[in-house]
């Protein structure tokens, strides 16, 4: 008896505590907390605590605690720094190669002309093609003996015999970086397209009184004015870049030898091949850790909030 | 317009070269137009030439760019290969001698696959709609303490890269006992799109006036009924564009189904391609023909639908 009273006491102290904006506030919050706190956040806390674990699945009933032996291994692990490297070259070029060809496709679609929608809903194919379709379709398009890259050049005689292209070490990653930009530049392409719209039009009219030719008022007007919508592309696209893990997969499972090892090949193979689930986690969490850098970082310079 | 300027510069000479400059202007519209489109296109259509083609003219060197004899073979083989058919060496190589294309078992899985694919990313959809429209709502319209810590709390979520949830989340899973059950895939799927949910309905509810809501609480709505009778049926652009975004990012994902599956159970289509591409004994002609399976649904979905999808890639962009 004693208890209901209690707990109605309770719930006035709730009802007092939270208007009625709150409370219904908590109820509509809840279920997407909910899902976030059990499927994100508590993963990315639990990884963290496994991080400190020699855990192999191999021996499933010792998993000894090892402080920070994990992350120590990890630094003095060659094949970490290599996939370190593949990963930031992958990164550069895939993210530059967006950036350009993203504000060509922008510009070009920022034009009046007939065709322009129809062009505008053909380049959203590449974003809506799955990544494993888009994998499988490069994977032919390299192919050493019937592909159509060998098979164009070919024709065009720029080459005399079909090349191997994805088993080539120093090709490789560029390749792989070429099918990732073409499946990321629609989505690219859209974000500057509209940063290129809310340019104001008499930004350009003052430009043009003042007697500022094409080339000067791309550079001074239209560039700057970007600049905002450049840092999203970029943020989300190194994002997007240092954690690609499909193109890998399927195309060159890291190979040939360690020439496309890159960073989330190795967590998988570490975690999944090597089942060292303890060290895994430990490059999960470096990895989360930095993609949290990075954006913090591009968002501070940004100087705005996201 | 040119009227104008021909009087008040006067020169024939500045009218000419306006013409001119016009005409270069278009003909760098057109050249940059028609790349473009070959840039997007040809890939897709070689994907799709080839996966018309028959064994023997796949192999072709130089490739043949448009098939010779065009043959539903390959498709035929996806649709029909419920029908257990033996495959002993002389069916393997019976089909032509001379390149031996190859027709995996596993064929008979591709339609269970997509519909695998289908019933997570449906699942997925109305789990998201439930629980993302009530938070973006509440994020909208109500004033409370907090607020701007939930906004930032759900965005800090989309920053957390997969592959570093692959780990706890398939030790979790192992031990929910989910493994190779489509759910786990379902429950993932929905952590990882719900985010982008919020902020598009989000960004659409802030768009609409705060007086429609007020009217509806004076007129004795309570904050569920005001949701439900009144801004969701002033929303349908905004809930397209979730049904669509998420539909696409469960029917495309591919880590954490190869995680999570392991038989014809729960496979989902991009897991049965994969295998299929590591396999060099299928012939090529048959994976493209199931890689074109996988391409046209949300292409499809992508061309009709390309006004709400630019809208809310764009609206989740202003935000997040």
């Amino acid at each position: 008896m004693a208890e209901v009273v209690h707990q109605q006491a309770g719930r006035g102290r709730l009802r007092a505590m939270f208007g009625y904006e709150e409370r219904s506030a908590i109820v509509f919050l809840a279920p997407v907390m909910a899902v976030l706190m059990g499927v994100a956040v508590f993963p990315i806390l639990y990884s963290f605590y496994l991080s400190f674990f020699r855990m192999k699945l191999t021996r499933p009933n010792r998993t000894p605690f090892v402080w920070f032996d994990n992350y120590t291994d990890l630094f003095t692990n060659e094949l970490f720094w290599v996939s370190v490297t593949r990963t930031v070259v992958f990164a550069v070029t895939s993210v530059t190669s967006i950036a350009v060809v993203a504000l060509l496709v922008a510009l070009l679609l920022n034009q009046n002309f007939r065709g322009r929608r129809i062009l505008s809903t053909i380049i959203l194919i590449p974003w809506a093609i799955p990544y494993v379709a888009n994998a499988l379709m490069w994977k032919w398009i390299y192919d050493s003996g019937y592909g159509a890259l060998n098979g164009v050049l070919y024709q065009l005689d720029f080459i005399d015999k079909y090349m191997v292209w994805l088993g080539d070490q120093d090709k490789t990653i560029f390749l792989i970086a070429n099918a990732f930009v073409w499946k990321e530049v629609p989505l690219a392409a859209i974000l500057l397209l509209v940063s290129l719209k809310s340019i104001p039009s008499d930004l350009y009219q003052a430009a043009r009184v003042d007697g500022a030719t094409v080339w000067q008022r791309f550079f001074h007007v239209t560039l700057p004015a970007m600049k905002p919508g450049f840092m999203l592309v970029m943020i989300y696209e190194t994002m997007m870049a240092i954690r690609h893990f499909d193109l890998f997969f399927i195309l060159t499972e890291g190979g040939p030898g360690d020439a496309s090892h890159v960073l989330s090949w190795h967590i998988y193979v570490e975690t999944f091949r090597n089942l060292s689930f303890g060290s895994g986690a430990a490059m999960s969490y470096v990895l989360a850790l930095v993609t949290f850098a990075l954006s913090y970082t591009f968002i501070r310079t940004l100087g705005r909030k996201v | 317009m040119t009227d104008v300027s021909q009087t008040r510069t006067g020169g024939i000479d500045y009218r000419r070269r306006q013409r001119l400059s016009r005409i270069a202007h278009s003909l760098v519209i057109l050249a940059g137009a028609i790349v473009l489109t070959i840039y997007v296109i040809a890939p897709v259509t070689w994907l799709v030439s080839s996966s018309f083609q028959t064994e023997a003219e796949i192999v072709s060197v130089p490739p043949h760019w448009i098939p010779d004899e065009p043959t539903l073979q390959n498709f035929e083989a996806i649709f029909t290969a419920q029908e257990e058919e033996e495959i002993t060496y002389e069916t393997r190589s019976g089909q032509d001698p001379a390149a031996g294309g190859f027709i995996p078992s596993t064929a008979k899985n591709l339609l269970p696959a997509m519909w695998n694919s289908f019933i997570v990313a449906t699942l997925v959809v109305i789990l998201n709609l439930l629980v993302g429209v009530p938070a973006a709502y509440a994020l909208a319209k109500i004033r409370f303490w907090g607020r701007d810590g939930s906004v930032y709390f759900i965005l800090i979520t989309r920053v957390i890269p997969d592959i570093a949830l692959v780990v706890p989340f398939f030790l979790v899973i192992r031990k929910l006992g989910m493994l190779d059950s489509i759910f786990s895939l379902v429950l993932t799927y929905l952590a990882v799109t719900v985010p982008f949910s919020v902020f598009i309905l989000l960004q659409y509810f802030e768009g609409l006036p705060d007086e429609l809501d007020k009217a509806a609480r004076v007129d004795g709505c309570s904050r569920f009924q005001a949701l439900v009778r009144v801004f969701l049926p002033l929303s349908l652009p905004s809930l397209v564009a979730v049904v669509l975004f998420t539909f696409l990012t469960s029917w495309n994902e591919f880590l954490l189904a190869l995680m999570f599956t392991q038989t014809e159970a729960s496979q989902t289509l991009p897991i049965l391609l994969a295998a299929f591409t590591s396999d060099f004994t299928i012939s090529f002609s048959f994976i493209n023909a199931a890689g074109v399976l996988a391409i046209v649904p949300p292409v499809i979905v992508a061309v009709i639908f390309e006004r709400y999808i630019v809208s809310g890639l764009t609206a989740g962009a202003v935000k997040g």
